[in-house]
């Protein structure tokens, strides 16, 4: 298994490669991972929108969304971002404080969402050369 | 008021005769990388909106801070604009279907100095705005849902008031009744006091008596009549203050019609805990419910009436929201911070055992239930349990569970369930369960794994925490710990188990030491068993007076108590309690137990004062009988 920097939980993610009947094949996680990616996008296009409509409860949800899958697979990095969405979406901080200021939770959304696109791009591109599609 | 000028600048600052929305409307037109989609018509007489969803979408927020379509047109038409119809069948549509002409005679791309003479219409046919046929139904669903929403918000408010108040009723009613305990006992203690201090006076007015009345000062003789100084002497009143006390005493007998009443509340909110939705342990437990229970008190939460959700969640309800989570009827302990950050590492022991090929089963396959809404951690969670040879049936959501529990409530030998998903969530569904299936075990799958989350996930019914993200083992452990009837190997799972017992069991007797987060998570079946046990032993009310050691007795692991115990009893069915102050459970919990504690005996025990430690066979076996070679007997 290549390595993926803190990207990835290395122990979850193998945890997935190993329900491959075949190394050769992998013929579940590939799909998983595929999906997730496409999965992924989707939801950053729906995150955009909401941010031009300051819509910040539709922004938690989709964070939350996004979070569950990316950290079921051990995307972290992924999963982090999502988690500060999902907080600020609450008007809340990471660590559960009230953040009443609209402006301020949509910045921190947006930077957020920015690193998240980033690493997503990036984590594609790895996974790509490991999956060989 | 300043005259309006033709300078549109000037105009725009014209006061109250100028109209920030046309005048916002008139800058949106001049932007020409809008033409696409809003736009002047080609004589500048009116202006088209081309591509409806865009322009809601983007312009509107941009320009009227809002993104509503259909408030935009009744804007216009307070303006008196209208929407120019074209014929369509004479092919008139300039600009294609689905696009939306506005005209105002005033409203002229040429004309700029004309906007401040467009002007408010006279508010007053306010209820028929003229444009009401072009969207009746579209503004009758948005009234619609509007008022449905605040009818929403209204009766969730209305369900926190009554939840509070039922909640400070039930309370109110076990203290009073244990107050009344203690005031019986009072003047128990001071009778015998004031009986004693009789006796006492007797004696010595008898001895002094004896001793003035026969000279002969043998020693004896001063015993002698003192012993008979018991009977009382007849001449002799007994001192007044005594009698008075007596008096006193005498004089106030209770309201026995009040406390009758008292009784029955108290009975029927205890008849109401029963309810399975409620309390898991009721529900594991008591698998055959009392018949006929008295249904005068609506249990809040099984109510179907009083399940209102958060207004306006999508994409998933979470049961922890501001919204839902104050509708809880119950109330929680305080959360440990030392526990909430060692939770995460505990939740998930490295796993002592791999089980890499062959069956782990018996007999048949377990089937498993998994709800999840998450795709991606569906598919996974599907592929390891299918990989530990089970059968595995996905729901989306918590009402796709219910719906499968209610076509067949026997289908299922364990149910993993997500928390948050849209229109039903992990909790509740949960709760709509039990009502059918009291004895099915049902996980937690969670990322939420703060202290106070899970004791809610234990209070509605659920068995066992899974963190998020789950490892194989970690649902392995579960499985073992849950279906350990079904193993091929039962001992398997026995070894971790019986070791952990025994490491609690110890942990739960007198020397509290640090028990830490693992035994409530890895038991954590036998909160169920605490569930039903905490009432009988020791509604702390009661404790306080019949074995004050223990009040002074302080519990420094206060809210790891509760877990104690329970691993303490059921682990060895025999040991019940030890006078650790570790077993009491925190204080708010047990008042929320007690009210809703198991049946009238039960009750009846209590107030029997019956010593905490007291054994109770024939309790003990029922409470286990129905779950009996169940996963929760360790």
């Amino acid at each position: 298994m290549p390595d993926f920097g803190d990207h990835v939980d290395n122990g979850i993610f193998s945890q997935i490669l190993e329900m491959d009947d075949s190394e050769a094949d992998r013929d579940f996680s590939m799909p998983l991972v595929l999906n997730f990616f496409e999965q992924a996008e989707e939801t950053f296009v729906k995150m955009d929108k909401a941010l031009i409509q300051r819509n910040l409860e539709d922004l938690s949800g989709l964070g939350h969304f996004l979070k569950g899958s990316s950290a079921t697979l051990g995307f972290n990095k992924i999963r982090d971002s999502c988690q500060i969405i999902q907080q600020y979406g609450h008007k809340q901080t990471i660590d559960g404080a009230s953040e009443p200021n609209e402006d301020v939770c949509l910045k921190k959304i947006t930077e957020a969402l920015n690193k998240a696109k980033s690493d997503t791009s990036h984590l594609e591109g790895k996974m790509k050369q490991f999956f060989k599609w | 008021m300043p005259p309006p000028e033709s300078d549109a600048g000037a105009g725009a600052q014209a006061g109250n005769n100028s109209s920030d929305f046309v005048r916002k409307l008139y800058k949106m037109l001049e932007d020409p990388s809008y033409n696409s989609v809003v736009r002047w018509s080609a004589d500048g007489t009116s202006f088209v909106v081309l591509e409806n969803e865009k322009f809601t979408k983007t312009i509107l927020p941009k320009h009227f801070k809002h993104s509503n379509f259909a408030s935009f047109v009744r804007q216009l038409n307070k303006y008196d604009f209208h929407k120019v119809r074209h014929n369509e069948e004479n092919g008139e549509a300039p600009y294609g279907r689905d696009t939306w002409e506005f005209r105002h005679p005033r409203f002229r791309a040429d004309r700029r100095d004309d906007l401040d003479n467009i002007r408010r219409k006279a508010p007053a046919p306010r209820k028929m705005p003229p444009t009401e046929d072009a969207f009746p139904a579209s503004q009758q669903i948005m009234v619609l849902s509007e008022s449905l929403n605040a009818t929403n918000v209204q009766i969730q408010s209305l369900q926190e008031q009554y939840l509070d108040l039922d909640r400070t009723n039930r309370l109110l009613v076990a203290e009073v009744l244990s107050l009344q305990k203690i005031v019986r006992a009072q003047s128990q203690a001071s009778n015998e006091l004031i009986t004693h201090l009789n006796n006492m006076e007797d004696r010595r007015r008898n001895s002094r008596h004896s001793a003035q009345s026969s000279h002969s000062s043998h020693s004896g003789n001063n015993y002698h009549p003192a012993t008979l100084g018991f009977l009382p002497d007849g001449t002799d009143e007994p001192a007044p203050e005594l009698r008075r006390a007596r008096e006193i005493l005498n004089g106030v007998s209770p309201d026995s019609q009040a406390d009758r009443e008292l009784e029955r509340l108290s009975m029927a909110y205890n008849q109401n805990g029963q309810s399975p939705a409620d309390s898991a342990g009721s529900s594991a437990m008591f698998a055959h419910p009392v018949p006929g229970g008295m249904n005068v008190m609506h249990d809040p939460f099984s109510d179907p009436r009083h399940m209102v959700y958060p207004v306006g969640q999508t994409t998933g309800i979470d049961p922890f929201h501001a919204d839902h989570i104050h509708n809880i009827p119950y109330s929680r302990p305080l959360s440990n911070p030392n526990v909430l950050t060692e939770a995460p590492s505990q939740i998930t022991p490295p796993p002592k055992d791999h089980q890499g090929g062959g069956s782990l089963w018996r007999g048949k396959k377990p089937q498993i239930l998994l709800v999840e809404d998450d795709k991606t951690c569906a598919r996974i969670g599907s592929k390891f349990l299918s990989h530990m040879d089970c059968s595995v049936e996905t729901a989306r959501d918590g009402l796709e569970a219910v719906e499968k529990i209610n076509q067949d409530a026997e289908r299922f030998d364990l149910i993993f369930m997500d928390i948050i998903m849209p229109h039903l969530d992990g909790v509740s569904a949960t709760a709509m369960i039990r009502m059918v299936a009291q004895n099915l075990p049902i996980i937690a799958m969670t990322s939420n794994i703060r202290q106070e989350d899970i004791t809610t996930y234990f209070q509605f019914g659920m068995n066992d925490v899974l963190a998020k993200p789950f490892t194989r083992d970690g649902m392995i452990r579960i499985l073992k710990k849950h279906l350990t009837r079904m193993l091929k190997d039962p001992q398997s799972a026995g070894v971790l188990d019986s070791t952990e017992i025994a490491g609690q069991q110890t942990a739960g007797a007198p020397g509290p030491g640090p028990p830490g987060y693992a035994p409530a998570m890895t038991m954590a079946g036998n909160v169920q068993v605490k569930m039903e046990q905490t009432p009988i032993q020791s509604p702390s009310t009661t404790a306080s007076w019949h074995s004050p050691g223990r009040l002074q007795n302080p519990s420094p692991n206060f809210d790891q108590g509760g877990y104690m115990s329970a691993v303490n009893s059921s682990g060895a069915g025999g040991v019940v309690l030890t006078p650790g102050g570790t077993q009491r459970p925190p204080q708010q919990y047990a008042n929320y137990i007690q009210a809703q504690a198991g049946q009238p005996p039960t009750l009846a025990r209590v107030s029997d004062g019956m010593p905490m430690g007291d054994d109770r066979p024939e309790k003990r076996q029922r409470l286990y009988a129905p779950s009996q070679g169940g996963p929760y007997v360790q």
